[in-house]
């Protein structure tokens, strides 16, 4: 349809911006129709009517105008007893097949019978004298809506071409208007389907125009960003909703609302998703979110219109993670030393800033009073506060509230909201209430440290300053902080004490001193094994024997712990009740062998060397007897070598035992070493086991004293040993002085 | 390192015996691994072998499971021996006179004493 065709009158200017009127007003279709059909009736028509095709492929008229006031109304009543028929002569049906527009110009009985819906129709037409027709598609993008027909009767002039193109283009612009509501139907459907989408969705979102405006948010936003409904962020103005948080990055910077990818995004870069921890100023909250923001462009301008922000909340996920990761660096940590004085120090640093503004740990000392062990902050002119308080008003532990309460019902708590009411009445005094203030605390937590067998003490930690503040989702962390420091603090004094046990049992294993043999150097090391200090079997003992003679044991019951104490003290003392008794070497032995064999368990062993000694004035005569036991290593002065005696049977299981004697003439600078098998165990090589290597006479320097070379030769095993002996080492030596 | 992978105990049966490998270090850690394990392989045999050949180190924890093994056959009436080891291990049961007190035999051979 091109303007030349158009008619050059006023009529068809006034009716097309007649028309350009009515169709940009929004009312609805079937009002636009009827306005459209009455601005034809009469200058142009004296019947007009607007018929669409309906999704059922159905024609139906929607808007009918006459002159006649009576026909509009007879018609539609007529339409409703004979529907047009799509597939039809009618020209309505065959304009709306075609999409080509008509133009009868004279329609006689005969044409019209032609195409009537029978011929009632066709009576009704003839009756009212249906003269000349132009029939004009409704067709938008490419689609036929309908047809808009236009009908003279009687005695008016016929139409010519010129008004079936007014009517093309009338028709035309209202099939436009059609287009555009239905579109604007569908896309508001789309749109109150998206809209609830939005409304619905447990994601917070928020739309945002360039001016960082807020245009639409739904509850879970308003929910998240602490607003009661998503109106209130939309009318508040850009970066006011920010303001009210603090907003850090993963690693506690501050962030602007320029780098927030939304605004990035207006900026023209490509944010990548966002982790920020959002934390409420009025209210201390923490939440950690993930901010997605994707643009919405108008694809004319290729302009950002909008930004739809994305905001994920994992404060539970990440709270997790940091839990985890805190506890594994807390667990490293207390298991980096046995002195859990100096661990608990290290864990209130490691608290602060990361948990908490400050962190004091107190344990019950063995007096049973509260003792702080450790107590941390950022700043330590803030310290000298906490260590104020402990100095002027350490609590007693019967005292109801605070860390002595949490010790005894060992429970954790947790205080919010403190009220300076309740800080006055906590407070012993004035200057205590003075001191309490001045930590400024705006939360409290109060966790035992638990051990298995019980609480040991507490773990405090206050937020103060910071804009974050401790909340009841920090507890869980903090209980199992002193669930786990309680276990670390329990097993350390464990272990001292277990240390102190060994220490004094081994003492009770072995000779207080040396006695003084006349003429004869003696020496002694004990080492031993293991970083627990299990008590080991080894033993060794110098004693008087039958006037001028001296006795010296050394000897290796199998085992560790208390049971192998138990042995070692009765072989010891067995030993020595037997030499008392002026027994031989050989007898003594026998009678440990019958004490060993009458223990219950009936598989105690142990091994003996006995040396006995009588100093003559040029030498001393030796006698070397052993069960079991390595034979001793008898070292010149020149460094050689050689080993002593025969192996006999160990005691306590094989029967019956053999035991072997051998005599020895020590002389001026020979060396006699006793020892037990750690020392050529100690060889992790293994392989070579010549004695030879377990006393290298190259590595010895034998001018010096004899503890001296005891040392050595303990230093030699340890290097052998790469540090870790596999058994204790009790090394007895002697040589003439 | 747990105890199973520092003492590795192999279980043959033969037509009188039952042959246990052992493999690694048997002490204080380990000795009672190889009491389950003769325990467990057991099955009235005329002959219990501890085959030490492949066992890199014994202490006096270790020589006291295998007096216990020892202890244990003469119980049952069953007779024991040993397939000798290293030299470590041999030279402990030397020192300590264990070795007068059990049988030895080669590895696949019948009793040699």
């Amino acid at each position: 349809m091109s303007e030349q065709t158009l008619p050059q009158n006023d009529l068809a200017v006034e009716l097309l911006v007649e028309a350009g009127a009515v169709l940009a007003t929004s009312l609805d279709l079937a009002t636009t129709m009827n306005q459209v059909a009455h601005l034809t009736v009469p200058r142009l028509a004296d019947l007009c009517v607007i018929d669409l095709l309906a999704e059922d492929g159905s024609i139906r008229e929607v808007a009918v105008a006459s002159s006649d006031p009576e026909l509009a109304p007879a018609l539609e009543a007529m339409r409703r007893e004979y529907p047009l028929d799509p597939h039809g002569e009618h020209p309505v049906a065959r304009v709306i097949a075609s999409g080509e527009p008509e133009l009868l110009e004279e329609m006689t009985s005969m044409l019209l019978r032609s195409f009537a819906q029978g011929s009632e129709h066709a009576r009704f037409m003839i009756e009212h004298r249906y003269r000349s027709a132009a029939v004009a598609p409704l067709r938008a993008h490419g689609r036929t809506l309908g047809a808009l027909s236009l009908l003279r009767i009687g005695d008016g002039e016929p139409y010519t071409s010129g008004d079936l193109s007014l009517a093309c283009e009338l028709a035309g612009r209202a099939a436009m208007a059609i287009d555009n509501a239905r579109l604007f139907s569908a896309l508001r459907r789309v749109e109150q389907r998206l809209e609830a989408v939005l409304v619905n969705l447990a994601e917070a979102i928020t739309l945002i125009d360039a001016r960082g405006q807020t245009i639409f948010a739904n509850q879970a936003a308003a929910d998240l960003l602490g607003v009661s409904t998503p109106a209130e962020l939309v009318s508040a103005g850009p970066g006011t909703i920010m303001s009210r948080f603090l907003v850090l990055d993963e690693h506690g910077r501050e962030l602007d609302l320029e780098s927030m990818p939304g605004r990035r995004l207006f900026a023209g870069e490509h944010p990548e998703p966002l982790l920020v921890r959002n934390i409420v100023r009025a209210s201390g909250e923490e939440r950690w979110l993930i901010v997605r923001s994707s643009p919405i462009i108008d694809p004319e301008s290729a302009q950002i219109l909008y930004v739809v922000n994305v905001f994920e909340n994992i404060t539970e996920v990440k709270r997790a993670q940091l839990a985890e990761s805190f506890m594994a660096e807390a667990s490293r940590v207390l298991a980096s030393s046995m002195d859990y004085a100096e661990t608990l120090q290290l864990l209130a640093r490691l608290a602060v800033p990361q948990l908490a503004d400050w962190c004091a740990v107190d344990v019950v000392d063995e007096s049973g009073e509260l003792e702080r062990v450790a107590v941390h902050h950022s700043d330590p002119s803030r310290l000298e506060l906490a260590e104020a308080l402990d100095r002027g008003y350490r609590p007693a532990l019967d005292e109801p509230l605070g860390v002595p309460e949490v010790i005894r019902s060992g429970k954790a708590r947790i205080y919010t909201d403190i009220e300076p009411q309740a800080l006055a009445e906590y407070a012993r005094d004035d200057a205590h209430l003075a001191l309490l203030s001045a930590i400024e605390a705006t939360a409290v937590i109060i966790v035992p440290l638990a051990a298995p067998g019980g609480t040991i003490g507490a773990i405090t930690l206050v937020s103060s300053e910071s804009v974050r503040r401790l909340s009841p989702a920090d507890l869980a962390l903090a209980e199992r902080l002193g669930r786990r420091a309680g276990t670390a603090v329990e097993s350390a004094r464990l272990y001292t004490e277990r240390t102190k046990i060994a220490r004094m049992l081994e003492a009770a294993l072995l000779p207080e001193s040396l006695p003084e043999i006349p003429g004869v150097e003696i020496a002694a090391l004990y080492r031993a094994a293991g970083e627990l200090n299990d008590v080991g079997g080894d033993f060794y003992d110098v004693l008087s024997y039958d006037g001028d003679s001296w006795l010296l044991a050394i000897g290796d019951v199998c085992g560790k712990g208390a049971r192998a104490a138990g042995v070692t003290a009765l072989a010891r003392h067995t030993l020595r009740a037997a030499a008392m008794l002026g027994q031989t070497p050989a007898a003594m032995l026998g009678t440990l062998h019958a004490a060993l064999r009458r223990q219950p368990s009936g598989s105690d062993l142990c091994t003996v060397c006995l040396v006995t000694l009588e100093r003559l004035p040029a030498n001393a005569r030796l006698t070397v007897t052993l069960a079991g036991h390595p034979p001793p290593l008898l070292i010149d002065a020149d460094g050689s070598q050689r080993l002593i005696g025969k192996p006999g049977t160990l005691l306590g299981v094989l029967d019956p035992i053999e035991i072997s004697e051998v005599d020895l003439e020590l002389r001026e600078g020979q060396t006699l070493l006793l020892y037990t098998d750690g020392l050529p165990e100690a060889d992790r090589a293994g392989g070579q086991l010549d004695e030879q290597t377990f006393v290298d006479p190259r590595r010895l320097a034998l001018g010096s004293t004899l503890g001296e070379l005891l040392t050595q030769i303990e230093q030699a095993a340890l290097v052998r040993a790469e540090g870790r002996l596999r058994d204790d080492i009790a090394l007895l030596a002697l040589r003439l002085r | 390192m747990g105890v199973q992978d520092q003492l590795r105990i192999d279980v043959r049966h033969e037509a009188d015996r039952v042959v246990l490998s052992l493999a690694g270090e048997l002490d204080l850690a380990t000795a009672e691994l190889l009491e389950q394990a003769i325990d467990a392989a057991e099955n009235g045999e005329q002959l219990v072998v501890l085959d030490l050949q492949a066992l890199e180190f014994i202490d006096s924890t270790g020589l006291r499971g295998v007096l216990a093994a020892l202890e244990g056959c003469r119980e049952r009436g069953q007779e024991f021996a040993i397939t000798p080891g290293s030299p470590q291990v041999q030279r402990l049961l030397s020192v300590t006179g264990v070795s007068g007190h059990l049988r030895t035999i080669a590895s696949g051979d019948e009793v040699v004493a």
